[in-house]
């Protein structure tokens, strides 16, 4: 199978010639992966080419890159697949992972992740020390069941690497750093549960957009669940004073008045009734909006049959999660 | 690969005049009522039938994940026991947000036996219980796969003459791929088809399955409207002159944010279509009709100068 590879070349030593794709051309065997073929060229055509790799069998989680537009695991790509998903059926273009610095051709510099993973602690942290347990630490298999999804992870970064929150604002701690804290937090064996969910909460938890990139882990480790059982279970510890927070229980607040998501009191929930100089800010937006009829009405009348609504919410409103 | 079939079947039962659930949501009653409004007009020239569920609950959003899981799945329960009491079990929004919730908790309650009984303990309450018939489908999927591209190119009167609108998918719509399945995430081309279809020319760009940051226009000063300028930036750079969405939250977000973008991003200034609107301007509604001098970013200038504007 002849494949037209688009390779994405660049040395951040050689930092005065810019970044280029290199043409090569390569006759593969028919369910080649991509970093099969990505072996074969530096095998066969160019040496010069430098990406990571490990395993093969994506358990390592080096190999992830942009291919043919979308962030995946070169060794869990084949050539063909993607070729018709996403090429013009015989090209494979790849490129370094988005929302890092390049270092060399594929590999990019990976130290803002690895940052915000270890800021997290990633490690139990128990009550009393490891040295006066003389006995494992048993966990039921319901509470471990929590924490499957989150051990898949490989910290490929394909979830960093396409989260849309990093790409403007790199404080944003990122999904797979949000799943590790929410790891530790619901591993029974922790005695730091209140540290923790008070750290992710400063590392800008609220920060998610819920536009679901995460989704395409190659793992299934679906960070986005995790995102939001964490941001229940630091509004069930009482870290409620941030926007993002308030936000959250405003929405919840009209929709169990009204049955809508009532966008005037929202905004002026989340931002803060009294807060003047905030709500200064989104007045700009506001006045052009009313300027054009665009306002939403200040008050919302209940959609028919709103008890119903509120009788949900009050019988299954006593535990948050 | 994603298939969208022109289905001639489907195309012949829209002369018996299709019969809809309708499910609005809350931004196209509140400060998007022309994207409401649109709709309507746009049912009733395709000569569909859409019958809204005036007593449904909103859909949760995403934010009520992020306080009552299991509240947010129970009221979409409600909503669908509603339109099965209504003989609707076909439900269609028109909120890429609303599409993929909705479908969320479906799949959730479908899947899982002791969520649905779970969800219709609670109902049973108030005399209501859900059976499981319920679909939910946004419009972009009834027009493609109940309508049928080629019929509604037959019914263009008013093409966009190769106006080059830039698709903007918004998240929910595609994402996650096993909740909404109905075309690739990664590679939709649906709204792309509509617009070749109406009479536009698409424009590819690498924004058009990002987030439009509206989630979180108030949680940060400042990041929302850097995800509206980095993806209207792209999409201006590939030759854009207006964009079409079919989310009235990225709608909002949009047409609300390029301005403050401006500063990082420079000017881009794209009008933001809502769905019906563009299609039913094709179709031969005035766009006076249409609501269009609501959007901050005034549409009428590049509908002039196109002479699209009738």
């Amino acid at each position: 199978m002849k494949v037209h590879f688009k390779l994405y070349r660049y040395d951040e030593a050689k930092k005065e010639e810019p970044p280029h794709y290199q043409d090569v051309e390569v006759d593969v065997p028919e369910h080649s992966t991509v970093l099969d073929a990505l072996h074969q060229i530096k095998d066969d055509v160019d040496g010069s080419l430098s990406f990571r790799r490990s395993c093969r069998s994506a358990i390592c989680g080096s190999c992830a890159m942009n291919i043919n537009g979308t962030v995946g695991l070169a060794c869990k790509t084949q050539c063909s697949s993607t070729m018709e998903e996403a090429g013009d059926g015989t090209t494979v273009r790849v490129s370094p992972m988005p929302n890092f610095d390049v270092m060399k051709d594929l590999v990019v510099h990976m130290d803002p992740f690895w940052e915000k993973y270890s800021r997290l602690k990633p490690w139990l942290q128990p009550a009393e020390p490891d040295e006066s347990f003389e006995r494992e630490r048993r966990v039921s298999p319901e509470d471990m069941h929590k924490l499957v999804a989150v051990a898949n992870c490989v910290m490929c970064a394909t979830c960093y690497s396409l989260c849309p929150v990093v790409s403007v604002d790199p404080s944003f701690a990122g999904p797979a750093a949000i799943s590790y804290a929410y790891r530790f937090i619901e591993d029974v064996r922790d005695a730091k549960r209140n540290e923790r969910l008070a750290q992710i909460n400063d590392d800008y938890l609220w920060l998610c957009a819920h536009c679901y990139a995460c989704s395409y882990c190659p793992k299934h480790v679906d960070p986005q669940d995790h995102i939001a059982a964490t941001r229940r279970s630091t509004i069930e510890a009482g870290m409620t004073n941030s926007r993002g927070a308030r936000h959250a229980l405003v929405v919840a607040e009209t929709i169990k008045k009204t049955g809508m998501l009532a966008e005037t009191e929202v905004i002026q929930g989340t931002v803060g009734r009294f807060n003047i100089k905030g709500l200064l800010k989104v007045a700009p937006l506001g006045i052009r909006m009313a300027l054009k009829g665009k306002l939403p009405p200040p008050f919302l009348k209940p959609v028919p049959q709103v008890d119903e609504i509120r009788q949900v919410f009050d019988t299954m409103e006593a535990p948050v999660r | 690969m994603s298939t969208i079939a022109l289905d001639t079947t489907a195309t012949s039962k829209s002369t018996q005049m299709r019969k809809y659930g309708f499910f609005p949501g809350c931004v196209a009653k509140e400060s998007c009522k022309e994207l409401y409004n649109s709709t309507l007009i746009l049912a009733e020239k395709l000569g569909i039938e859409l019958v809204e569920l005036k007593a449904a609950s909103c859909c949760g959003a995403s934010v009520l994940n992020d306080t009552h899981r299991d509240v947010a799945r129970v009221l979409n329960a409600r909503t669908y026991a509603q339109a099965e009491e209504m003989g609707l079990d076909d439900v269609v929004t028109i909120c890429s947000t609303c599409t993929g919730h909705m479908r969320a908790a479906n799949k959730e309650m479908l899947e899982d036996q002791h969520l649905m009984d779970g969800a219709n303990a609670v109902l049973a309450k108030f005399g209501k219980k859900y059976n499981g018939t319920v679909r939910v489908r946004h419009l972009l999927w009834v027009l493609i796969d109940d309508i049928g591209l080629d019929k509604l190119a037959a019914m263009v009167v008013n093409p966009l003459r190769g106006l080059k609108v830039a698709p903007f998918y918004g998240c929910h719509i595609i994402r996650p791929e096993e909740v909404n399945g109905w075309e690739s995430a990664r590679n939709p081309h649906s709204l792309e088809d509509l617009i070749e279809a109406i009479g536009g020319e698409a424009v590819d760009y690498a924004g058009k399955t990002r987030c439009c940051g509206f989630h979180i226009q108030l949680e940060k000063d400042g990041v929302a409207a850097n995800m509206v300028g980095q993806n209207m930036r792209m999409a201006k750079d590939e030759g854009a002159e207006a964009v079409l969405t079919p989310c009235p939250l990225c709608h909002l977000a949009l047409d609300g944010y390029q301005q403050d973008a401006a500063q990082r991003w420079g000017r881009t200034d794209l009008p933001i279509f809502h769905l019906p609107q563009l299609v039913a301007l094709a179709l031969g509604v005035p766009h006076e009709k249409l609501g269009i001098a609501k959007h901050l970013i005034d549409p009428t200038k590049v509908l002039f100068q196109r002479e699209i504007a009738v």
